[in-house]
Order: C-alpha cells, then sequence, then structure tokens
C-alpha cells in the first residue's frame, strides 16, 4: 500500500513539475505570412532559403497550414529570415522576400513559392533575382529592385537572426508553436498530417 | 554477498528510474518536438505519431516511478526491458536502413549512430538485472547448498 502511495505522490509531483505556459512569443505581426495576428495558434518558423528541410516544410507542410488553417484565421504563420553561413546566396533570397513582404501578402507568398520551388536551380546558379523576376508582374519586379536597396531590409534580417540566437535556434528549420500560453519549440520538419492533428485539437 | 547485491540492487533501480524520469520529462516538454522525431524514423503511420508523442513519455514516467516505488518490481523491469528492447530495435533497423533521424531519446539533436544504439543497450543492463535477480538470488543460494 506504501509503495502505490509513493507512486501516486511521485506522479503528481512530476505532474506539477511541467510548467503550464512556456516563453510568450513575440505578439509583433508585421512578418506575418497567413492568418490573423490574433489566431489561436501562432506558429514562427526561422528559415533559410537554401536549406533542404526548410523547402520541405515550406512546400510540403507550411503551405498547407496557409490554405486550411491561416485562411480561416485560426493559426497565424510568422516567417523569419535566418540565413545561414554555409549558404552564399540565401540572404540575398532573403532580401528579395523581404522586399516583396513589403507589397503585401500576395506578392510575398509568389516570391516564397517561387524561391523554395526553385531552389536547386538558384541554389546552383545564384540565380536569385531571375526566379523572384518570374514570380512577379513586370511592375511588381521593378519595386522590389527599388525596395531591395533600402538599408532597413539588411537591419529587418539582423533583428531576425539575433532573434533566434535568442531563442537558441542553432539549425533551420526552427518553428516556435504558441498556443494556449504555451510555448512548443520543434527542430526539423513535421508532417502536415501530425501538424493538423495537433490543431484540431485545439481549433476544430 | 547478500550487502553487495543489495547495493547493486538499488543501484540499478535508482539508475533505471532517473533515466526513465528524465526521458520521459523531457519529451513531455515538447510533444511536438517527439512528434517530429518519430516522424522522423519513417516507421510509424502519421496518425499514430501525435497519441504514441503523448501517451510514450507518460509510460516512461510511470516505468520510472514504479521503480522507485519498488511496487512488483520484476514485472515492472521486464516491462522496462521490453520497451528498451524495443527501442533498441527501432534505432538499429531505422540506422541500417540509412535514415538520419533524430534519435529524440533524451533531448533533441542527437542522431541515431552506433553510439545511440550502444547506450540503449548499456541502459538495458540495469533493467535485465532486475528483472533476473530472483533467479540470480536462488542460483547463488542453491550453489552456495551445494558447496557447503
Amino acid at each position: 500500500m506504501n509503495r502505490v502511495a509513493m507512486f501516486v505522490a511521485l506522479l503528481l509531483l512530476l505532474a506539477s513539475a511541467f510548467p503550464a505556459s512556456g516563453v510568450a512569443a513575440d505578439q509583433s505581426c508585421e512578418q506575418c505570412l497567413g492568418g490573423a495576428p490574433d489566431a489561436p495558434i501562432k506558429i514562427e518558423v526561422f528559415s533559410d532559403f537554401q536549406c533542404p528541410a526548410c523547402r520541405e516544410l515550406y512546400m510540403d507542410t507550411m503551405k498547407l497550414v496557409l490554405r486550411d488553417y491561416c485562411s480561416l484565421d485560426k493559426v497565424c504563420v510568422i516567417y523569419h529570415e535566418f540565413p545561414l553561413q554555409g549558404h552564399p546566396y540565401s540572404r540575398e533570397a532573403a532580401r528579395y522576400s523581404l522586399a516583396a513582404q513589403k507589397l503585401g501578402r500576395l506578392q510575398w507568398t509568389a516570391v516564397l513559392d517561387s524561391l523554395y520551388a526553385n531552389q536547386a536551380v538558384w541554389s546552383d546558379k545564384g540565380t536569385v533575382q531571375a526566379t523572384v523576376a518570374k514570380a512577379l508582374s513586370p511592375e511588381d519586379f521593378q519595386k522590389v529592385l527599388k525596395l531591395i536597396q533600402d538599408p532597413s531590409i539588411n537591419g529587418t534580417i539582423a533583428r531576425d537572426i539575433a532573434l533566434g540566437q535568442k531563442r537558441d535556434v542553432q539549425s533551420t528549420p526552427t518553428f516556435f508553436i504558441t498556443t494556449l500560453g504555451r510555448e512548443q519549440k520543434v527542430v526539423g520538419g513535421l508532417p502536415y498530417n501530425v501538424l493538423k492533428e495537433f490543431f484540431d485539437r485545439i481549433v476544430k | 554477498m547478500a550487502v553487495a547485491l543489495r547495493i547493486l540492487h538499488w543501484a540499478c533501480r535508482i539508475v533505471l528510474a532517473g533515466i526513465f524520469l528524465y526521458s520521459g520529462y523531457f519529451k513531455l516538454q515538447s510533444p511536438l518536438q517527439f512528434a517530429a522525431a518519430i516522424a522522423g524514423y519513417k516507421l510509424v503511420p502519421n496518425s499514430f505519431i501525435m497519441p504514441l508523442a503523448d501517451y510514450l513519455p507518460w509510460v516512461e514516467i510511470a516505468l520510472g516511478a514504479l521503480l522507485l516505488s519498488g511496487w512488483k518490481i520484476r514485472y515492472v523491469s521486464i516491462g522496462a526491458a521490453g520497451l528498451l528492447l524495443a527501442f533498441i530495435a527501432i534505432l538499429t533497423v531505422t540506422y541500417i536502413r540509412g535514415i538520419d533521424a533524430d534519435c529524440g531519446c533524451f533531448g533533441f539533436g542527437d542522431k541515431i549512430s552506433p553510439r545511440t544504439i550502444a547506450r540503449d543497450v548499456l541502459i538495458l543492463l540495469p533493467a535485465v538485472f532486475l528483472a533476473a535477480e530472483e533467479r540470480l538470488k536462488n542460483s547463488a543460494t542453491n550453489y552456495t547448498n551445494r558447496t557447503k
């Protein structure tokens, strides 16, 4: 009997040791790719344009999250630039992405789609600008070419990197899911179906 | 002999319980990260990944707590050994398949390698000792009686 009581006491002690909430996420939403900033679930992705796992996460998971959850304002997806040292064209791609972001979500999504879908091509030849040009109308592309000269774009990338380092991001993709006052860090990819099952428990 | 066995018994229980409690606690901190690790093994259907990520840490914590409490220690040790054998089999199969997956055993970012497999085999030893302790004791007693 004493042993059973000890077992139960240990379980209760452990259960009480789990924090109900994690680190509060950054509430600003200027890099919100989809969904309302006050959505019940927030995903913050730290991504590198030349990283194949980031491509997989965007193409196979996040695009479906944008379609199925962000469009209904159940999930808010925020993308942070985290270009890695060993990827020579990542920073350039990040600059184009941030310039397109200033034009609006549609243009930004088009650039993200194009950069990730054609990653193998431009990563090999360094044709980032041509890849972005294909994704936008000529007028929008001209605007992007002007916006990319803005020094604040480099500042945003530096801020994103600093934010990632502060949150112990060591590799890409790394994403943080904040819901019900709790934050979970995930390093690497996650199949859409698994994420969907998790979301449906909260916002079905 | 009896004192040495008792010390070994407690050492095995405490070490094994500590490992299970730590492992379960760590996984409970981020079920989604553990789910990502399970998904990385490419062994389990997607529909089983979240339930596994939710319940497996609690199984580990329950085993750890039971090992500490000493209740039905032989059966709990057999359960622990069974779970560890399953882990070793899964790690080995994944490594042989050449999948570059995160172990997800004690924290994250630890890739499956011969080292992670050997570590689990080492952890299996105290579980096997606790499960077979009674038999060892009986054999030792029989041997002592025979040699008297």
